[in-house]
């Protein structure tokens, strides 16, 4: 079994940990204030359920963090066709919710094999990576397998669908290759690939998806869909002022005119409650959590601890940034939550997984000597 | 676990200088955006955002989708929709919902028109959650409050389509009833197109087609003013209206059932022998679906919910009872087949027969003397039964039993259906621990002991028989339709097998049942007609076992709950019947005296309305052919 190490305890990551600790219960909060007025009582409080989602994560943490990350990569590929496995599974026999196909039920909860895809990606790219590190001339068909392992996963959920987690890792995707160093000219061949095949995309995308990315461009265009929400959003967030209407205050918030505001539009109720000041807090601590995340990938050890930490900073770092600007009408809605504020189990427990690794990457700096 | 000592990759972070060098920037960029736009929405533009969102008069409303009508056979309409006015309070500005119904109170007592419909509210009033103060009101109501609308703020009239049970009682069992969905209900929605407050089907067709009856909510973004009403509509989506029904049920066959069964409790069931079509199908005591309408009252409820007749249960599919003898048919097709007797074989009836210590008897104790087949089924005699069923044992009747569409549901569409049931050693043995006795064969094999069927397998049975042995799935849906009138889905008609019965055999049968009716001495002499030849059987059904003793037998047959039930099946006509019949009336005593006068009575509204059709088509032709000669 596995010796509990000394060193683990010692030179444990207390800031990232209290850092993610602190996120998550101003999302508990969040969450709570967000469902305060809901008239429907008799269902478990969102807030109870997402309590009881982290401490799931944090058992997933604890799990992440005690088996050494090299083991965890050794069986990268397995873990990745586990998942795969799963995707395939709920294209199968998933359980649909407003006309998308998901979840998979297990037991009374409910699972989301779409979030566990975007850790189990990171880690075989981390290990093909790795393994296969492209040196200065390398060629475009290096990066063939590599693309394969994004894209098998990327189709699926794009035909649930489910637009935002598949465009999160094509945006993964681009990150790691920039930080493996792909040189511009395979950049260039991709990108243009890219612009051809962008329009096939638009072919893939449902109605709603694709009004989604029209109304951005002209919010009147569907004033009680999407374009509604981005309305109703923006007054949200600027009715909070500098300072914000308080916890359980915020109006719009009580007065349920935001939408999923418990999911996608979870900023919105924050900023509404806890004004500016709050919001600039809260962005605070996004950035010293992903400048965090950005000191292990220096200080880790060996390349693939580094590629699995980037990775994961990587994804943090693109949700919030883009769940953010989609509640303040800088970036089209596109599905994606914001990570440990929306509500949401699967996203919840694999963040806390993500981060256990990120953590475990972290502390074995100490213990590994090269 | 395996030791992991592989050496370290040489990690030098110094390469990658540059790319973190990029990745400051990107995230910098990216935070300082969101902050630059929060500082944009917060501070510079915060005081006209938050004035609108105090003054956020728009809002999202949904319109309720229209639930298609069901119609019968002959399209005649059983449900549709009508408006109801209720009377709705949304706490926006004025939160105190009981000054307004104080208000209202006030206002209803000077014109002196009751108010105890109108509820009074207790709890907290949570904003913009809309409280119904009184479903359905009246057109006078509805005139007051309209006039003094500006003294009561807050005060809206919403209309909502409200179903309407043109039948009533009627139809209630099969047609069922709607009502507002329950938590657990949302709860297990896998859909995720219900919400809150949506009227689904509960009961009944209503909620085996509610799919498709459902429709889909539309939604209208509104502005409202500061009273909560409605001042402009800024954006609409349309409902959409549910699909039409079409039923095989013939209105005029359901009503005379109902009327024929009076107020006993009871079931009948009618079929269309070629294809399985239910006709009419009767449960009674019923229960008035309206009632449903706007909110069962609790009153109305406990009446409904606690009544010892049970009027919410489908006797005709999920009530279950002892066939009888309306069960020899199967008897003796099985005996046949199997070669135990041929129609000649006889047996001695002296009105007793014996097995070991115990005693069976015939209904008639003087004996029907010797007897064979046809007149044993024509005359009802118990005693050739119980030899015939001594031959056969009861793994052979059970065998042939299952042929039939005994012992488990058929299918029909709507919920709740229950199987009856066919014992064998097997369940016997598995379900009471016990082996299977003789004398339960005996029992069985006049439809009495374990035996259980229900109305719709009774008049499935005998629609078989009629048909030549082709067992069909009853089906209640013709079709299905769109608002606009076009046909969505046809269901035709599904085999559910055949039987296990050679034509000879269906033959002596049917031939058997044509005498019941049409031979002297018969038990079901009064369906004799002349237009068609009706062919049917007769049971009478015991509740329990009477004891031996004939004073003890006399005294328990006084207790309406012991009396017997009346049971009388039947097709008609013979040889290629369109109609198929089953009757059962709980403790109501002889099947030929108390079950067959109500099956005589569809039989006749089927054939006079037969009639009334044919000559109006000979009519119409005649005038074509008048009008060419011309």
């Amino acid at each position: 079994m596995i010796r509990l190490d000394r060193r683990l305890i010692i030179n444990f990551d207390w800031t990232l940990f209290s850092l993610v600790l602190l996120l998550s219960g101003i999302g508990l909060l969040n969450i709570y204030s967000a469902g305060f007025s809901l008239s429907d009582v008799d269902r478990t409080p969102l807030y109870v359920r997402q309590i009881q989602w982290i401490l799931v994560g944090v058992v997933g943490m604890s799990f992440a963090f005690f088996l050494d990350y090299r083991f965890i990569t050794r069986h990268a590929y397995i873990i990745y066709a586990i998942s795969i496995v799963l995707l395939f599974v709920v294209f199968i026999a998933g359980y649909a919710t407003r006309g998308s196909q998901r979840w998979l039920a297990i037991g009374g909860f409910t699972f989301q094999p779409s979030e566990l895809v975007k850790l189990t990606v990171i880690l075989a790219l981390a290990k093909y990576f790795d393994r296969h590190q492209l040196g200065r001339n390398h060629h475009l068909r290096d990066l063939f397998p590599p693309l394969m392992i994004v894209m098998l996963p990327f189709l699926f959920i794009l035909k649930q669908p489910d637009l935002g987690t598949a465009l999160i890792l094509l945006i993964m995707f681009l990150s790691i290759l920039f930080f493996v160093g792909i040189d511009w000219k395979s950049f260039v061949v991709a990108a243009i690939g890219g612009v051809i095949l962008a329009p096939l995309g638009w072919l893939f995308l449902k109605d709603y998806q694709k009004g989604r990315i029209l109304t951005f461009f002209n919010p009147e265009r569907d004033p009680l869909g999407s374009g509604y929400h981005i309305i109703q959003s923006m007054i949200a967030v600027g009715s909070g002022g500098l300072f914000g209407k308080g916890f359980l205050k915020g109006s719009q918030t009580q007065l349920k005119f935001l939408p999923e505001q418990q999911t996608d539009f979870v900023f919105s109720v924050f900023a509404e409650e806890w004004g500016f000041i709050g919001g600039l807090v809260l962005m605070i601590m996004f950035l010293l959590l992903i400048l965090w995340g950005l000191k292990i990938v220096i200080h880790s050890k060996d390349y693939v601890g580094a590629l699995i930490a980037f990775g994961i900073t990587s994804l943090i770092f693109w949700e919030a940034f883009i769940n953010i600007g989609m509640v303040l009408g800088i970036l089209p809605v596109v599905g994606i939550p914001l990570p440990f504020l929306s509500y949401g189990g699967s996203a919840m427990a694999v963040l806390m997984t993500a981060v256990g690794l990120l953590m475990n990457i972290s502390v074995r700096r100490f213990i590994l000597q090269s | 676990m395996q030791k992991i000592h592989d050496r370290l990759d040489r990690y030098d972070p110094g390469q990658f200088k540059n790319r973190f060098k990029v990745l400051f920037l990107i995230v910098s960029i990216a935070l300082a955006l969101i902050v630059m736009r929060l500082w944009y929405l917060q501070v510079i533009k915060g005081s006209e955002l938050r004035q609108r969102s105090e003054n956020n008069s728009v809002r999202l409303r949904k319109i309720k989708s229209m639930r298609g009508l069901i119609l019968d056979t002959g399209r005649q309409v059983l449900v549709d929709n009508q408006p109801s006015f209720d009377l709705v309070f949304v706490p926006n500005r004025t939160r105190d919902v009981n000054t307004a119904i104080e208000k209202i109170r006030g206002l209803y007592a000077e014109r002196s028109l009751t108010s105890s419909s109108l509820s009074s509210f207790i709890g907290k009033v949570k904003p913009l959650v809309p409280v119904t103060l009184e479903k359905n009101i009246s057109m006078q109501k509805l005139a007051v409050v309209e006039t003094h609308a500006l003294e009561l703020p807050g005060v809206v009239v919403e209309v909502t389509p409200v179903r309407q049970y043109l039948n009533g009682m009627m139809t209630a069992q099969v047609i069922g009833f709607t009502g507002e969905i329950s938590r657990e209900e949302l709860d297990h929605d896998s859909s995720d197109l219900l919400t809150p407050g949506d009227i689904i089907g509960k009961f009944g067709i209503e909620k085996f087609l509610d799919t498709h009856l459902r429709g889909k909510n539309g939604a209208e973004q509104i502005e409202v003013n500061a009273a909560g009403k409605t001042v402009r509509y800024l954006g609409r989506i349309p409902s959409e209206p549910g699909d039409n029904a079409v039923l095989s049920i013939d209105s005029a066959l359901q009503e005379e059932a109902w009327k024929a069964i009076g107020d006993r409790p009871g079931a009948v069931a009618v079929l269309d022998p070629r294809n399985g079509a239910v006709l009419a199908l009767v449960s009674s005591p019923s229960f008035d679906p309206n009632l449903f309408n706007s909110g069962i009252s609790s009153v109305d409820w406990e009446k409904l919910a606690g009544n010892r007749r049970h009027p919410m249960e489908n006797r005709s599919i999920s009530g279950q009872y002892p066939p009888g003898s309306t069960y020899k048919p199967v008897i003796a097709s099985a005996a046949l087949e199997e070669g135990l007797i041929t129609p000649e074989t006889s047996f001695y009836c002296n009105g007793t027969f014996e097995l070991g210590n115990r005693i069976f008897r015939c209904w008639n104790s003087k004996g029907h003397g010797h007897i064979s087949l046809h007149r044993a089924i024509v005359e009802s005699c118990d005693v050739y039964f119980y030899n015939v069923g001594k031959l056969l044992g009861v793994d052979k009747i059970a065998y042939y039993a299952q042929a039939f569409g005994l012992g488990s549901p058929l299918g029909i569409d709507l919920t709740r259906e229950k199987g009856g049931l066919i014992p064998t050693r097997q369940w016997k043995l598995s379900r009471l621990k016990e082996p299977w006795q003789q004398g339960e064969t005996i029992s069985i094999s006049i439809g009495q002991g374990f035996n259980l069927v229900t109305p719709l397998q009774l008049a499935n049975l005998y629609a078989t028989l009629g048909n030549g042995g082709t067992l069909y799935r009853p089906r209640l849906v013709k079709q299905l339709e769109s608002s606009s009138g076009h046909v969505i889905k046809e269901y035709g008609p599904e085999k559910l097998g055949a039987l296990p019965l050679s034509p000879q055999t269906i033959q002596i049968i049917n031939k058997a049942l044509w005498g019941v009716v049409n031979e002297k001495g018969g038990t079901g002499y009064i369906l004799k007609r002349k237009e068609a030849d009706v062919c049917g059987k007769t049971g009478t059904a015991q509740v329990i076992g009477l004891p031996q003793d004939q004073n003890a037998r006399k005294a328990k047959r006084v207790s309406a709950d012991f009396q017997d039930h009346a049971l009388f099946a039947c097709f008609a006509p013979y040889g290629n019947p369109e109609i198929a019949v089953a009757v059962i009336l709980e403790n109501a005593g002889h099947g030929g005296s108390a079950a067959a006068p109500v099956a005589k009575k569809l039989i006749d509204t089927y054939f006079a309305k037969k009639q009334a059709i044919q000559s109006r088509q000979q009519w119409l032709a005649g005038k074509e052919e008048g009008a060419t000669k011309q």
